[in-house]
């Protein structure tokens, strides 16, 4: 009996912390959401401009029963999941020879960093032009701005291991793909989960802005339907889903974090 | 099974980042019996790191070189195994994984080399095999370093200040459980330390070098038989040698 | 989420803050809000301003640009008291609680058109049927101008293959993209003919234009205002209209004028020197034929038009010819009357489109009280 009791008592340690968190982040939601009502009653602005809640959970179970609001997000998930892993595939390519030549790094640098800093909303237009008004330019803008946060992180991932573990497989004759696949990627693996969380958020960005230049369906097509139909409601029922993916992918990551790097939690 | 390495006229230069040559090593000359243990004591800066990665192959030397049973060193050799003052363990892998890894990377299955790195673990004092790095002391992640080289069955031990980042009271006893195990297996052993008191109790030999570049000033044998107690080191001869190492290297 | 929810309840004071301080506003200053950017289109509120129409009338004028939605949302809450926005959402954004005003229109004609290559055979809008069309998208002007002609004649977007292509019709037909689009009919099937007559544009031989006007009355872009403004202060409105007025009038009248006067407003608006000249010479001698009604100057304009041939700046004489294109979709007897029976035409087009579900009540969406000469 002791022996269970204690059982027990070492398990529920741990997890009180999380579910106050969990609680935590449920309050923070509540209250803005309590604030918007109160800021509709105090009349700061006209409905119009920031409707109700309730009228918007009204708009958001409409769209979802006429089927727009499905159309809408399959599209832009869809874009936005292409966009990403054609971004991040080719990040970690490209990301993983500079991370290994300095001359390469010397060559693309000024290039990478040059476009690094440029909008995406400055290029978007002209990807569309591009690429035409399908589904290829909001893919191409995706992995755009997915592409040089996850090459610099692959970078920097790829020069984290220390060089005495280069040492160490050289000294037990690996291969170079022996030491990329069993030190390399796993040393790098971190900064790359790191790098990849703030991808896929971009990525929703990116098939977003592309979809507000021109597009056929998606989240952001929508949000131009209803303001130039002046729905507001339905405004803010695809700018919520829209933060509802990122949010969930970024959940995702964690979970794919938390499978992947268990040995770091050990610390 | 052990091996004789002899270094001759062994010289290291780098090229320094302002491009200047830096002149490391050298030139050196020492020949090593088979299966006899010496340290390499110096000040710092001596290139004794410099001249342990070159009898592992990982550097190349400027001029001369060094034989192994009178083959010249040019990579990394089967027959020699590293130990770093650092475990540098993969921390994903449990204990049992990270010992197995030269086998591994060698392409010996998986039910073998796991196999041969349970029956290392008595050996190493070690009781945990599916703990991961993180969970282990400084102690005993060396003590996986240890069974990772001794997984290796080799005939050369290089041992890089071994049990440099570790206590006192760990490293003693680290050292001891090290020197049975050699006793056992007689491999031929070059090791570099800073500690004089580890050099005698472990050594056949102790060869003291200079400071830059690093030569060879000293060559101290330590006659005191073996199997060698902690007690031997209040002992008359260990103190003598102790002595005649420190000045010598308070000349380098 | 603590910190979150500080920076949401700032934000919500910084915005309660802003919209005190701009109905506090004094009425001498006022924005007046246009869409797109910069134009030549937009000389009449560039003449106002110059010639001080504005000034006379008691406030100073700043433009500013933006999109059409975000132009009502600022007349409608009161942040803006003035813009210049399109018939069609006026009537949407009154269907959805916005009380925005029309009050002066603008564009006697709508301005969209639907223009079609010679070589596709397309001569009249039923030989659309079954035709790759090009619009931007479903949206705006040009959406609505192509359901309220294909309407007229019976017809529905199902009976043609629409292709979205942004705003670059005349690059897509010179590439045989598709065989029409619906256009802006001032600016695009100008640039189309430009392009065929320096063999820049394919196989495409010739153009013709089936302007929207020609079948369906639609409301097109106008001075809107909202219904606080012209309860708590219609002289303002009075006051604001009469100026635009007289600053299209003026456009009409003397285009040359106009177009100097833009220069300084439009970036990049082409005036060599030697055009600057001829434009000077045109505004001397129309300054001195004096006022001719606004139908009147559209003729005289066909001549100024005829004689652009001569001029050797063509980027300029491109750039003209637009604002006298423009100039003459402004014309109507009285200039700004807005027709009843258009804004039913307008709001049965929404409906088409599906952008309403059922008739609005469109009284009170305009009025033609604040024109200087009542009809």
């Amino acid at each position: 009996m002791q022996a269970v009791k204690n059982l027990q008592s070492v398990q529920m340690r741990p997890r009180k912390p999380a579910f106050r968190r969990a609680w935590l982040s449920w309050i923070g939601i509540v209250s803005v959401i309590a604030l918007w009502q109160i800021v509709v009653w105090l009349r700061v602005y006209p409905e119009f401009i920031i409707p109700p809640p309730i009228s918007v959970v009204e708009r958001f179970w409409e769209a979802l029963a006429d089927g727009t609001l499905w159309l809408h997000t399959s599209t832009t998930v869809s874009q936005m999941l292409a966009g990403l892993l054609f971004g991040v595939v080719s990040a970690v390519i490209l990301g993983t020879l500079i991370g290994k030549s300095r001359a390469l790094e010397a060559l693309l640098s000024p290039l990478i960093v040059a476009v690094q800093s440029t909008p995406v909303v400055a290029y978007a237009p002209l990807l569309v032009i591009w690429f035409g008004s399908g589904p290829t330019s909001k893919i191409v803008t995706s992995a755009l701005i997915v592409f040089f946060p996850m090459l610099l992180n692959t970078m920097i991932g790829i020069r984290s291991v220390p060089v005495m573990m280069h040492d160490l497989m050289r000294s037990l004759h690996a291969t170079r793909w022996q030491t990329f696949r069993m030190v390399e990627v796993p040393y790098a693996l971190p900064v790359l989960l790191g790098g990849l969380k703030v991808s896929a958020t971009l990525a929703v960005i990116g098939a977003v802005v592309g979809e507000f230049v021109m597009a056929d369906a998606g989240l952001g097509r929508l949000i131009n339907q209803a303001r130039f139909s002046f729905d507001t409601p339905l405004v803010l029922v695809a700018v919520i889903t829209l933060a509802a993916i990122a949010r969930f992918m970024y959940g995702m990551i964690s979970v794919l974090e938390r499978r992947l790097l268990f040995w770091q939690r050990r610390q | 099974m052990s091996a004789e390495i002899a270094a001759r006229n062994l010289t290291v230069s780098y090229q320094a980042v302002d491009g200047r040559g830096l002149h490391a090593l050298g030139p050196i000359n020492f020949t090593i019996q088979p299966g006899e243990f010496v340290s390499f004591v110096g000040p710092s800066g001596s290139g004794k790191s410099t001249l342990i990665r070159v009898v592992a192959g990982l550097v190349n030397p400027t001029e001369g070189g060094v034989w192994l049973d009178e083959t010249p060193v040019t990579a990394p050799s089967p027959r020699v195994a590293l130990m770093f003052q650092e475990a540098n363990l993969l921390p994903w892998r449990t204990v049992t994984d990270n010992i197995a890894l030269p086998l591994e990377l060698a392409g010996v299955a998986k039910k073998e080399r796991t196999a041969a790195a349970l029956a290392l673990l008595p050996r190493l004092g070690l009781d945990c095999p599916t703990s991961y790095p993180a969970e282990l002391s400084g102690g005993m992640a060396q003590r996986v370093a240890l069974g990772r080289v001794l997984i290796q069955k080799p005939d050369v031990l290089l041992l890089d200040e071994p049990f440099g980042a570790l206590d006192a009271l760990t490293r003693e006893r680290l050292s001891q459980d090290l020197i049975h195990m050699w006793e056992h297996d007689r491999q031929t052993v070059m090791m570099v330390t800073h500690d004089i008191h580890e050099a005698v109790m472990l050594s056949d030999r102790i060869i003291v070098l200079s400071r830059r570049p690093g030569q060879v000033i000293a060559d101290i044998r330590v006659s005191i038989p073996r199997p060698r107690a902690q007690e031997d080191a209040y002992s008359t001869a260990f103190g003598d040698i102790a002595l005649l190492v420190r000045s010598a290297i308070e000349r380098a | 989420m603590m910190r979150k929810a500080v920076m949401v309840l700032a934000a919500v004071v910084m915005i309660a803050l802003g919209v005190t301080v701009t109905m506090a506003q004094e009425t001498s200053d006022q924005t007046l809000f246009l869409t797109f950017v910069p134009n030549i289109q937009f000389s009449p509120f560039y003449v106002a301003i110059e010639k001080g129409y504005f000034a006379e009338a008691g406030f100073n004028v700043t433009i500013e640009h933006g999109d059409e939605p975000i132009g009502v949302d600022l007349i409608a809450s009161g942040s803006r008291q003035f813009g210049i926005i399109s018939g069609e959402q006026v009537i949407a954004a009154r269907a959805n609680g916005r009380p925005v005003v029309y009050v002066y229109q603008w564009f006697h004609q709508f301005p969209v058109a639907i223009v079609a290559t010679e070589n596709s055979g397309i001569e009249s809008i039923a030989d659309l049927a079954g035709r790759r069309v090009g619009l931007p998208g479903r949206f705006g002007a040009s959406y609505s101008g192509l359901i309220a002609t294909l309407s007229a004649n019976g017809m529905t977007e199902g009976d043609l293959s629409l292709q979205e292509i942004g705003f670059n019709a005349p690059e897509v037909i010179c590439i045989g993209g598709v065989e029409a689009a619906a256009v802006y009919v001032n600016n695009e099937p100008l640039q189309i003919q430009n392009r065929i007559d320096a063999g820049d544009c394919g196989s495409v031989t010739g153009i013709r234009v089936f302007p929207v006007s020609d079948y369906a009355a639609v409301v097109s872009n106008g001075l809107v205002t909202n219904e606080q403004t012209i309860t708590e202060n219609p002289e303002l409105v009075g006051a604001m209209v009469g100026a635009i007025d007289q600053a299209v009038r003026d456009v009409l009248n003397n285009p040359a004028e106009a177009y100097l006067m833009s220069a300084a407003y439009v970036e990049g608006l082409p005036l060599s020197d030697d055009f600057r000249a001829w434009l000077e010479a045109e505004s001397a001698s129309a300054s001195e034929r004096g006022d001719a009604s606004p139908l009147e100057s559209v003729v005289y304009n066909q001549a100024l038009r005829d004689a652009l041939v001569d001029v050797s700046d063509r980027d300029a004489a491109l750039q003209f010819e637009i604002l006298l294109n423009t100039a003459a979709l402004w014309a109507n007897d009285p200039l700004g009357y807005t027709d009843p029976a258009a804004w039913e035409t307008t709001a049965q087009t929404l409906i088409t489109m599906g952008f309403l579900d059922e008739a609005p009540d469109l009284s009170g969406a305009f009025t033609n009280d604040f024109l200087p000469q009542i009809p």
